[in-house]
């Protein structure tokens, strides 16, 4: 199979699979396309990240299509950005019928309860992998610390963490 | 939130109760959250229609868009300034992802030892086991609503 096709096919499983938005998927995909398949390097896959976390928009979508304009030019963005987000938006469809259907269902209180704390799980577990990624020194973990508690203490706008890590970085401290 | 103001209370299209309906779901379901909230208000005001205007909206425009100005920068990236701009962000991001885990956690089941147990359970194996994820669902999911039905039937 070419690699459009493979990468095609991969993010589809991914995207039926991210609960909880990107973080969960983050490791897997890293590995795919950084260490299995070799198509991008570190470098690549960190910029993506932080170009689809500043840029507002669907940033699963976003990073996805930038990974596939990587590996295959424009064809390849589009089909991975539809390999991200057509699954995920009929599964959303479909679920939101059943979920509204049986709202007072006592499985939906079950589903609910399980899987919430599962999902929350999976997305620190994503942060973190993506942290061991990043942080390369002790400036780059202290920015990731520094923005962790303070989105955590404080009712800041996430965006003014990203706007102070951008000029740590532009003075070329990380 | 954006959204909530203009769905609820400006244009009334959901009520209060559907809206966090909307959201509990779209939050743990696969995919992008934002997209996913906006085809179910999409949905339930307009059917298929609904559904595909949200989508276009909120997923095709604003990807294209961004893509866009992504390779507008990306251009850029060979210069030390940017690279070492965009590093620092990503450090951030990363924080920002861990604590939003974290918080969500926090505010829901402060007090329920059990969910906390799931949560731990999910971390270890996606961070430190560096378990797939496809494995890591199709084990823990099953495992964790059954656990949760059992101690509900108890509690019951």
């Amino acid at each position: 199979m070419t690699p459009l096709g493979r990468l095609t096919l991969f993010l589809a499983l991914m995207s039926s699979i991210s609960f909880g938005g990107i973080p969960p998927v983050l490791p897997d995909i890293r590995h795919f396309v950084v260490v299995a398949q070799g198509w991008l390097s570190d470098e690549d896959f960190v910029n993506f990240f932080a170009l689809a976390q500043t840029i507002p928009g669907p940033n699963m979508i976003l990073m996805m299509a930038l990974v596939g304009w990587k590996v295959a030019g424009v064809p390849g963005a589009l089909a991975a950005a539809g390999a991200t987000a057509i699954p995920p938006c009929v599964l959303y469809f479909a679920g939101y019928r059943l979920w509204d259907r049986f709202r007072d269902a006592p499985w939906q209180k079950v589903a609910r309860a399980s899987l919430a704390p599962l999902t929350f799980g999976l997305v620190v577990a994503g942060g973190t992998v993506m942290a061991e990624t990043v942080d390369t020194g002790w400036v780059s973990i202290a920015v990731t610390a520094a923005a962790a508690i303070l989105l955590l203490v404080t009712r800041l706008n996430p965006m003014w963490m990203l706007g102070g890590a951008a000029v740590v970085g532009a003075l070329g401290l990380v | 939130m954006l959204a909530h103001r203009c769905a609820v209370e400006r244009r009334r299209w959901l009520s209060e109760a559907e809206f966090g309906d909307v959201l509990t779901l779209c939050q743990f379901m696969p995919g992008p959250n934002v997209v996913g909230i906006a085809i179910c208000v999409g949905a339930k005001t307009r059917g298929v229609a609904g559904a595909l205007a949200a989508f276009v909206g909120f997923a095709v425009i604003p990807a294209t868009i961004g893509f866009l100005f992504a390779l507008l920068l990306l251009g850029q990236a060979r210069a030390p300034v940017v690279q070492h701009t965009l590093h620092a962000i990503s450090a951030a991001a990363a924080g920002l992802m861990i604590a939003t885990g974290l918080r969500l956690l926090l505010r829901r089941h402060r007090r329920d030892l059990r969910a906390m147990a799931i949560a731990a359970a999910a971390f270890a194996a996606l961070a430190l086991a560096k378990l797939p994820l496809l494995l890591v669902l199709a084990v823990l999911a099953p495992l964790s609503v059954a656990a949760t039905a059992i101690w509900r039937a108890k509690a019951a």
